[in-house]
């Protein structure tokens, strides 16, 4: 399940990637269907979005990568980012169906049957609460999802805050990789919600200066990045921690890498780091607990 | 015209020093900059010692790999080429980089988790895929007649090759999202290899290639003109085309192994190479093996320092510069 | 010389016999034509006379040892094939498709030296094209390219020379030339020659020696004189042919009459 997340991952990653080909953020009003009652969900994060405002009862179906809040369990799938099911999606006769920008073929189909939509684009961790006022508005839950955003916003600010006066060391936060090897190592960039999480929790992204989510690493790369704090991404079906402490043995093959050499490397498992919707905040809250340990107990 | 042996040092000396150059320049050149003082200091232990690691862990080994997988593929391309008596064959035609392909591409779907002597799964995945390609290419091409027959040859690796892409395809659909991304990427061929390993590794098969390879220049160049014009005078047709095959093969494998499918050199290199040494494969072989690694560590130099944001995968550098070249190539003659 | 005892071939077990049960001898010096129409099994018997082909019945003998008893390079130091059309796919040289004459001499790792130079620039000037020697073989015309082959099987210092068709694809200059060429180098140099041609003048001004094939199977052999006859054309070709002495050449001429029904 938690590889699955992974998946999620690559999806956000691309989605944004394929932002500059993606047409504005386009709501379709039906009719005066302003408080929707069935809503297909494509896109994990918008769904717990839904849920944190309360109007999970309003879901009706959800993507195949959906797993939180745990009550998306007993709802039906219609499929994902590549491969959505338009026949199982109209069977539910949505009057909400929450799409991918660049899922252009689904939304085609869904214009030809007059179902309403809205088209999620992702990118980085302010658009996250500029989604949630979206959604929120589009449910007719203006209110509540102000709430949960300001929430969040809070919690967040909160955050930065006890970070602010303390040293942000130099992080390199991985997300992919070959196993058991330093070939084809991802890192985040200095753009997308990955970024802005480790910058809010008190860390410096070598990465930083790159103008993209996903930067690829060479061994060169890493070695010239010399970061301080390793922070890896990990996922596996139920990964042991033994198994999590000898992946991280891999970065021994740089011993002049900064973080290497102080064994201030770290995996965090969880799929709050793949789902930018509500749970960024445990995500960041976690992040800094990892590069500040002490400001976080 | 000098005789042959002349020839022969002068182009051994001349291709030599290209690649001796290629070697000492190819792990100075990288996105970050290193001090050559500081990569020697002895003084200075390992483990501190960052410019020595970008030296030594991540250059090296790269310029290495360059040289051995361009020097398999340049080779492996004179020989098919010769074999097929066609200038536009590639180690590509009969199927074999399509074999390393899905053998990897199984590897990286299916989550082969499996290491034996050492090397990882998905090169030692590849490297079989390419090995089973050859069989299933060379029976088929042995089956009807006695002999190796160069058309049932050439049709053989067409159908495997196409055969084998609709097979990568199939598995890519089956993949997940991560792993076609990661299958993707690995298409695209890279030679950061991050450690000596893998280049030991394939060591041993490119050595027992070219081994292989070296009876057979002369041989090439007879069975070129037409099997019976060879045999009449004295090449023993059959065992030749079977080395021929099972050598440049074997090179192949090794190559994409290590490195990824990277396109272009088994064709452009070649076909460079006549255009200075002539025609003789007793020339261009050797030449080709040369110059193939000193133009791959360049490619590879290029593919490292060109993009401004990471690196650029090797086999788009080769593409970018081998597309154009054939197409002037084509417009030439 | 070579001699064959009851030669046939077939491609597959059980298949049509394209060579059936042909014996002929080779005497040193001799210029032999094997003549016949378009599928009577000429190419065939002649690469099994070379050897690269092996008879699916009957033995062959080159100098009273078995064909098959011969080491591959030893006998490509005696006898050379000159094959009907030859093709470079790369870039040869014509001095480098000559000096793969040598390579029966030579062996897999030694590399031509002066005297393999040698011979084959002699083996260039008796074909005549010792011009070309530096020209890409690909762009010679049709006799130039045999005269070049013919060349490159000279430098093989043979002394039994066979030849598939050599004058089928070329026009009737190169024709010309090409018989001149082989008439003076089995007259002046000794080399034994065998050629196979359906062209029935080129075989009475040219050989000696005929040996006629009809789907495999030998109808006649021996002097052109004897065995060149209406009798045998129309046996052959299914013609009526006029057979006589040309006043002016001086050998026999064939002039096709009438088809047979």
């Amino acid at each position: 399940m938690l590889k699955a997340l992974r998946h999620i991952w690559m999806v956000v990653v691309l989605a944004g990637v394929s932002l500059a080909q993606a047409s504005p953020a386009a709501q379709r009003f039906g009719g005066a269907e302003t408080r929707p009652k069935r809503i297909v969900s494509l896109v994990p994060a918008v769904t717990e979005m839904i849920y944190a405002m309360g109007d999970g009862g309003r879901v009706a179906a959800v993507s195949n990568y959906d797993h939180f809040p745990a009550d998306v369990a007993r709802l039906p799938r219609v499929g994902g980012l590549l491969d959505p099911s338009v026949e199982r999606i109209l069977a539910i006769k949505p009057d909400l169906v929450i799409v991918y920008a660049t899922q252009k073929d689904l939304i085609e189909r869904l214009d030809r049957a007059g179902i309403p939509y809205f088209n999620y684009q992702h990118k980085a961790l302010p658009d996250i609460l500029t989604t949630i006022r979206a959604i929120g508005a589009r449910i007719g839950s203006t209110a509540r999802a102000d709430a949960v955003a300001s929430g969040m916003e809070r919690a967040l600010e909160e955050i930065r805050g006890r970070t602010a006066a303390l040293a942000h060391p130099a992080t390199l936060l991985v997300f992919e990789r070959d196993p058991a090897s330093l070939r084809n190592v991802f890192a985040s960039g200095g753009y997308g919600f990955l970024h802005d999480m480790l910058e809010i929790a008190g860390g410096r992204n070598v990465f930083a200066n790159v103008r993209q989510q996903a930067v690829q690493a060479s061994t060169e790369m890493l070695i010239a990045s010399r970061p301080d704090v390793i922070i890896e991404l990990l996922y596996g079906d139920s990964l042991k921690n033994a198994d999590i402490a000898k992946e991280l043995r891999a970065w021994d093959a740089l011993p002049s890498v900064p973080a290497v050499r102080s064994h201030r490397i770290s995996a965090l498992t969880g799929d709050e780091f793949v789902v930018p919707g509500p749970r960024v905040v445990d995500a960041t809250r976690k992040l800094a607990r990892t590069l500040h340990p002490d400001a976080f107990k | 015209m000098p005789l042959i042996r002349r020839r022969l040092a002068a182009t051994l000396l001349g291709f030599g020093l290209l690649l001796a150059a290629a070697l000492v320049t190819g792990p100075l050149i990288g996105s970050t900059h290193i001090s050559l003082a500081r990569v020697f200091d002895g003084a200075i232990p390992f483990a501190d010692n960052a410019d020595a690691q970008i030296f030594f862990i991540a250059r090296l080994p790269r310029v290495l790999a360059a040289a051995l997988v361009g020097a398999s593929l340049a080779a492996a391309g004179v020989v098919f080429q010769a074999l097929l008596r066609n200038p536009l064959a590639t180690p590509d035609t009969l199927g074999v980089s399509s074999g390393a392909a899905l053998g990897a591409m199984l590897a990286i779907t299916f989550h082969f988790n499996f290491a034996f002597a050492g090397i990882a799964s998905i090169p030692l995945a590849s490297f079989v895929g390419s090995i089973g390609a050859l069989g299933i290419v060379y029976a088929l091409a042995s089956a009807r007649r006695r002999g190796l027959s160069t058309i049932v040859l050439l049709l053989a690796g067409v159908t495997m090759t196409a055969f084998f892409q609709a097979l990568i395809l199939f598995t890519q659909y089956l993949a997940d999202f991560a792993d076609t991304f990661r299958t993707v990427r690995w298409l695209m061929g890279t030679l950061d290899v991050g450690s000596y390993a893998p280049i030991l590794a394939a060591l041993p098969i490119v050595l027992v290639a070219f081994a292989m390879l070296a009876t057979l220049p002369r041989s090439l160049d007879l069975i070129s003109l037409g099997t019976d014009a060879a045999a009449a005078r004295g090449v023993n047709v059959l065992a030749a085309e079977r080395l021929a095959l099972a050598s440049a093969s074997l090179a192949t494998g090794a190559a994409v192994s290590l490195a990824g499918p990277v396109g272009f050199i088994g064709l452009v290199v070649p076909h460079l190479v006549r255009l200075i040494v002539g025609s003789d494969h007793r020339l261009v072989l050797p030449a080709s093996a040369l110059f193939g690694a000193a133009f791959l560590i360049a490619c590879d130099a290029l593919a490292r320092t060109i993009w401004s944001s990471g690196e650029l995968p090797v086999g788009i550098v080769t593409a970018l510069i081998g597309g154009p070249f054939f197409l002037w190539l084509l417009v030439r003659k | 010389m070579l001699k064959a005892d009851g030669v046939s071939f077939a491609y597959r077990a059980g298949a049509t016999l394209v060579v059936n049960d042909v014996s002929l001898v080779i005497a040193p010096g001799e210029l032999v034509g094997i003549l016949g129409p378009n599928g009577s099994g000429k190419t065939t018997l002649l690469k099994m006379l070379a050897g690269t082909l092996t008879p699916s019945a009957g033995t062959i003998q080159f100098d009273r040892r078995p064909l098959s008893s011969w080491r591959r390079r030893d006998l490509a130091r005696r006898i050379a094939l000159v094959p009907q059309e030859t093709h470079a796919p790369f870039d040869f040289t014509v001095l480098d498709i000559v000096l793969m004459g040598r390579f029966p001499h030579l062996g897999t790792f030694a590399l031509e030296g002066p005297d393999d130079l040698a011979i084959a620039k002699q083996a260039l000037a008796s074909t005549g094209a010792w011009a070309f020697e530096d020209r890409p073989f690909a762009t010679l015309s049709g006799g130039e390219k045999q005269r070049v082959v013919i060349a490159s099987a000279l430098a093989q210092s043979p002394e039994l020379l066979l030849l598939d068709e050599p004058t089928t694809s070329l026009d009737l200059g190169h024709q010309l030339d090409v018989q001149l060429l082989l008439a003076a180098l089995n007259h002046d140099r000794g080399v034994t020659m065998v050629l196979s041609t359906h062209d029935l003048n080129l075989a009475a001004a040219l050989c000696r020696h005929l040996i006629l094939l009809r789907a495999g199977r030998v109808v006649a052999q021996g002097p052109t004189e004897d065995v060149l006859t209406p009798e045998t054309v129309r046996a052959l070709y299914g013609v009526d042919a006029d057979v006589r002495r040309h006043p002016v050449a001086g050998h026999l001429t064939v002039t096709p009459l009438a088809r047979m029904p």
